[in-house]
Formats: C-alpha cells, sequence, structure tokens
C-alpha cells in the first residue's frame, strides 16, 4: 500500500517538462531526420531486413536454384532433405537422403555406407534456412565440409520446374 | 567553475556521440551487420536500428555542444549509453568474439570489459549536464526562464 501511494504520488508529481520534454523532442526530431534520410538516400539501406543477407551467420554458404539444377544434372552433389518427416505422402528432391533435426544421428547413421565426408553436399528445407543451417552445423561438426544450403529450399526449387519425386510418409 | 565544468563534460560527451555516428552514417549496411552480430535485435526492428541510431547519436552530440535541449541530450546520451552497456555485458555474458562497433563498422574494438570501463566513465560525464540547475554556456540560455 505504501509503495503504491508512493508510485502514485510520483507519478502524480511527474511534469513532461525537463529533460524530458526536451529528450522527447529530439527523439521526435531525430526521428524525422532519419525518415527524411531514408526517403532521400535512394541507394540506402531497406527498412526490412532480409535474413538471407545474414548469410554469414550460416553453417553453410547458400546457392541459389539455378546453380543447384546445375549441380543436380552434373550428379556432382547429393542432396539431403531437413524437413520433418511429414505423415502422407510427400514431394521431394530425386535421390535425396533424409536427415533431420529430431532423428540427427540415426539418419546419418543409416547412410553411413552411402555418405562420405569427401561428398558434396546440397541440404534444402521448406524456405526456412535456419534449420537448415543447424543441420549443416551439425554434419561439419562429424566431418561433412562440402555442404552448401539450397536458397528458398524446395519450394524455390519446384518453382523453377526442378524435378522431383513422390515419397510415402513411412518411406526414408 | 561549475559552468565551465558542466561545459566540459557536454562538449566530450558531445564530441564523442558525434564521432561516433560519422562512420556509422556512411555505411549503414556495415552498422546494421554490427548490430546483428549482437543477436539481441530482430530482422524487423534491425534496418530501423542501423538508420535511427547514427542520426539518434549526431543529434544528442549536436545538442550537447551546441547547447541546446542540453539536458534533455544528456538524459538521451546517458540512457543509450547504459543501453551499449547492457548489450556489452549480454555479449560478454554469452562469449561472443565480436567487435564493438562503437566508432567503426570495420573491426574496430572487441567487446571487453575495458569498453564497460569506458561507458561507464561516460556515463558519469552525462551527469553534470542533466542535473546543472542553470543552462550554462549555450543556447538553451536562450530559451529557459
Amino acid at each position: 500500500m505504501r509503495l503504491g501511494a508512493s508510485v502514485q504520488a510520483a507519478l502524480a508529481g511527474f511534469k513532461w517538462s525537463g529533460p524530458f520534454r526536451e529528450a522527447g523532442l529530439l527523439l521526435l526530431f531525430a526521428l524525422v531526420l532519419t525518415a527524411a534520410s531514408w526517403f532521400l538516400r535512394s541507394d540506402g539501406l531497406p527498412l526490412a531486413a532480409d535474413p538471407m543477407e545474414y548469410e554469414l551467420e550460416l553453417a553453410a554458404p547458400l546457392t541459389v536454384t539455378e546453380e543447384a539444377l546445375a549441380f543436380y544434372d552434373e550428379g556432382d552433389y547429393l542432396f539431403v532433405d531437413t524437413r520433418p518427416h511429414p505423415d502422407g505422402d510427400f514431394q521431394t528432391i530425386p535421390g535425396a537422403f533424409f536427415i533431420r533435426e529430431a532423428s540427427f544421428d540415426d539418419d546419418l547413421l543409416e547412410y553411413f555406407d552411402f555418405m562420405t565426408t569427401k561428398d558434396h553436399f546440397i541440404l534444402f528445407g521448406d524456405g526456412d534456412i535456419f534449420p537448415v543451417s543447424n543441420i549443416a552445423a551439425r554434419m561439419q561438426d562429424r566431418g561433412y565440409q562440402n555442404l552448401l544450403i539450397l536458397k528458398g529450399g524446395l519450394t524455390s526449387w519446384l518453382q523453377a520446374g526442378g524435378e522431383v519425386s513422390e515419397r510415402s510418409g513411412g518411406e526414408s | 567553475m561549475k559552468d565551465l565544468f558542466v561545459l566540459a563534460c557536454r562538449l566530450f560527451v558531445g564530441g564523442v556521440f558525434i564521432y561516433a555516428s560519422l562512420d556509422k552514417l556512411a555505411h549503414p549496411q556495415a552498422f546494421a551487420e554490427v548490430i546483428h552480430h549482437y543477436r539481441l535485435t530482430p530482422y524487423p526492428l534491425l534496418h530501423p536500428s542501423a538508420h535511427l541510431l547514427p542520426i539518434l547519436e549526431f543529434v544528442i552530440g549536436s545538442a550537447l555542444i551546441l547547447g541546446l535541449g542540453g539536458r534533455g541530450a544528456a538524459l538521451l546520451a546517458g540512457t543509450l549509453t547504459v543501453v551499449f552497456m547492457a548489450a556489452i555485458t549480454s555479449a560478454l555474458v554469452r562469449n561472443l568474439d565480436i567487435s564493438c562497433g562503437c566508432f567503426n563498422t570495420d573491426g574496430g574494438h572487441d567487446v571487453g570489459l575495458d569498453l564497460l570501463w569506458r561507458d561507464g566513465i561516460l556515463l558519469l560525464m552525462c551527469l553534470p549536464p542533466l542535473l546543472a540547475p542553470r543552462p550554462g554556456f549555450g543556447l538553451d540560455r536562450f530559451f529557459r526562464k
């Protein structure tokens, strides 16, 4: 009660004047200047940040769909589907291995005879690159260094006309 | 004598803030990356922060040097310094090996305890202009009754 009364008294005594008013006006001025400079600098930074631009934080470099399609045609890269296992039928890139966050160790063990650390891999998800990056980091810990992450995931692969195959949820 | 001390604090803090803003104003993209390295700012706020912070620093610095809204500028400078100290402490706690981006967006000083001392001194120097009973030297004396 006493504390509540003190807070009430402090709030009643507060006046929007002095340093607070000055600080508010300066902040407002800075906001107006910021808006003006954003409009005037046509080559400036866009207001919305694209997480893709900050790919340096990713565990592996990004590759774009056109490049990935060329790698697929050449057959130099193995594709890794990192999406969580769906229940029903789903589409994926033909020949893709399935390595998921939840069953990472089991999945890697299953493909032990087919995936060597010297192979080159393209990891893809549903478009969100950060879960894919986490799996890439875990693969790097196991010695797989030649990794790329497909920008846009399977969605952009489909949009670019990439080949897909139907798989059922029970399959791996 | 007191007025001279307040003026010295104002000029010092104002100079530091203006100097700190220049490289960030020239390289907003690099500054956005510096902010991103702290891993505290969500993506929707990243670029707006990279736009606003250098301009706010420049406005605060100019207001302190000109003595226009000096107490408010000192309040903002102190608040910003506390925010910077919190960000540095957070980076230290999480063992982030990053550059502070205080004055230079291209590399610069690594985040460390010495930065907290430096910011602590800057914070103390914000107090005299904030608590000064009179406007002292500057444009405020023409506006304050």
